[in-house]
């Protein structure tokens, strides 16, 4: 146990392999004098990494991010006194301009209580990089500020290899794991276990099953076919596509050719650079699984776009929409086959695991007192009884894969769904913040450390 | 008797709904357990969201009316407490007497499809 003295709150180790990490000015994400919590980040920086000169060994990391950031935590509780004037302003808080010195002291910390951790004065490092949608996306305004296809937030010590959970955004499936402040700041407070989190947004392409099937199996030459039908589409005489056409075309061809159940990333830690496999763990949404989904006519592929993200394209792409694609009903049973396919295929090509939000299945909102006004089967019109035979599905699936289901309608019912859950996707921050732990739990079972803290208390009981 | 239906407070917040479908016409018969109409709440202009939490319901009556008078139309918006339909319990009766009280209906939560007024997959 360590004393109540004043703590020197410095950088800590952080090595990139063939690189020299160069940071900015930092960013305080708290005021001089606030009281923080442990694992609470208090600051950031902008990094940049330059070539040491030496030979690479393969090609080079990061290449595909834009935008690499690293946030910075105490280990303990206490009131802070920050550098201020490591807040250089201006340019130099976004550009890169001085070398990582693991020894630099940002702020001091005086501890709520006696510390036992190892080395309180180590911060802890969160590493963050987002890929612009579009390298035009340069927006410097903070924390992962950009519009990205791709962000993530990594945290790690020593060799333990992180875990990586990827989140296949739609809006339940994202505050959980983006946080209040869009940049996992959330996740990285709510578990010190070694992490990386993967977030893809829908835009425009929702990420229901038979797109996330299609995208780790599409080949190149498929990726060009599509990407020729809609250019032949756009060269029609009676076709004059606008500027919000072409930009969501780039955007939907750019998506389509992603691949992020697959990626293997790069991250860097006070160990150096290492690679990690693909998404050990996705997280998905049932509410994103459509009744009615387009299909492409000649060339098959399915494109699932949410009413407002298709405001935001022109009348080219609408009519491309309406004339090449037409829409496939999917029933319960469909939809259970699409997930068991995703879920398989993940199993026997990365070994990922399915985590899957369910729905939210009652509301305060409804008055029905005798059901034989609505015809049979009443999945296919009420959506109350449709969310309960969808999540009864999740359950018949579980059973015989490794499915983990993310019980949002029991934790609805039990925070209470007006108020948490009003519109039964869009949660509350509590209900955010009891979902990330629920996460985290199965997180903690994949690799295997709950049995292992559970056993003790277990015994003593 | 004379009933109407006037937009009340389906979940909080609401300020109006627009009508999605239409299921009855003036002068029909309608039976308990006949469907009026869809309608579609939008909480966009109470929650500042990109992704708007559009919910859609569907009224249906729980006593045998005629429907006398009924201007609602795909896409119309109705402000909360406006009048939507009339009815009455007699095929012929006079529109100009009081409005013995509201009908009986029940609201249920229901999936979006594509005959309503903000379409399938391409609207």
């Amino acid at each position: 146990m360590r004393g109540m003295n004043t703590i020197a709150l410095r950088f800590g180790p952080l090595k990139a392999d063939s690189y020299t990490i160069v940071r900015s000015g930092v960013r305080w994400l708290v005021e001089d004098g606030q009281p923080c919590r442990a694992g609470q980040p208090i600051g950031y920086c902008n990094i940049s990494l330059e070539p040491t000169g030496a030979r690479l060994k393969s090609a080079p990391t990061f290449t595909e991010e834009q935008d690499i950031q690293i946030v910075f935590a105490p280990r303990v509780s206490g009131r802070l006194a920050i550098r201020s004037d490591m807040a250089r302003g201006g340019y130099l808080s976004t550009r890169a301009i001085d070398a990582w010195d693991p020894d630099t002291v940002v702020a001091q910390i005086m501890p709520d209580g006696p510390t036992d951790t190892g080395d309180p004065g180590r911060l802890r490092l969160m590493g963050v990089a987002g890929r612009r949608m579009t390298r035009l996306a340069d927006i410097h305004s903070g924390l992962l500020s950009g519009w990205y296809s791709r962000s993530r937030g990594w945290w790690c010590e020593g060799n333990e290899p992180p875990i990586t959970l990827l989140s296949m955004g739609v809006c339940d499936a994202t505050g959980v794991i983006l946080g209040e402040k869009c940049s996992f700041l959330d996740m990285f407070e709510a578990t010190r276990a070694p992490t990386q989190c993967v977030f893809v947004p829908d835009h425009p392409l929702a990420p229901c099953a038979p797109i996330l099937i299609e995208q780790i199996e599409r080949t190149p030459a498929q990726s060009d076919a599509i990407a020729e039908d809609l250019r032949q589409f756009f060269s029609r005489p009676n076709i004059h596509p606008t500027p919000e056409d072409w930009i969501f075309a780039g955007t939907l061809l750019s998506v389509l050719r992603n691949t992020p159940l697959k990626d293997r990333l790069d991250i860097f830690s006070d160990t150096g650079t290492r690679k990690l496999a693909p998404a050990n763990a996705v997280l998905m949404s049932l509410n994103v699984e459509p009744q009615s989904i387009l299909r492409h006519r000649q060339l098959g592929y399915h494109v699932h776009i949410m009413r407002h993200h298709l405001a935001g394209a022109g009348p080219a792409i609408r009519a491309w929409l309406t004339s090449a694609f037409e829409p496939v009903k999917r029933s319960l049973d469909v939809i259970r086959r699409d997930y068991e396919t995703l879920i398989d295929t993940l199993a026997r090509t990365t070994g990922g695991r399915v985590l899957i939000l369910n729905r939210m299945s009652t509301s305060g909102y409804e008055d029905i007192s005798n059901y034989s006004a609505f015809d049979a089967p009443m999945s296919a019109t009420l959506s109350n009884i449709a969310a309960k035979e969808q999540n009864l599905m999740l359950h018949d699936i579980s059973e015989t894969r490794n499915l983990a289901v993310i019980d949002v309608d029991a934790l609805a019912a039990e925070l209470g769904g007006g108020l948490h859950l009003p519109d039964g996707i869009h949660q509350s921050g509590r209900m955010q913040m009891e979902l990330r732990q629920e996460i985290v739990h199965v997180l903690s079972d994949m690799r295997g450390l709950r049995q292992t803290t559970r056993t003790p208390a277990r015994a003593a009981g | 008797m004379l009933y109407e239906f006037r937009l009340s407070e389906i979940v909080p917040q609401m300020s109006g709904a627009t009508i999605e479908c239409i299921y009855a016409a003036i002068g029909d018969r309608l039976p308990m357990g006949a469907k009026l109409l869809d309608l579609s709440v939008d909480l966009s202009s109470a929650f500042a969201q990109e992704c708007p939490p559009v919910s859609y319901y569907r009224l249906v009556l729980r006593e045998a009316v005629f429907l006398r008078r009924f201007d609602a139309v795909p896409g119309k918006h109705y402000a909360l407490g406006e009048q939507v339909a009339l009815f009455s319990t007699d095929a012929t009766e006079t529109l100009n007497g009081p409005i013995g009280r509201p009908i009986r209906c029940t609201v249920a939560g229901i999936i979006h499809h594509e005959a309503m007024w903000s379409g399938g997959c391409v609207a």
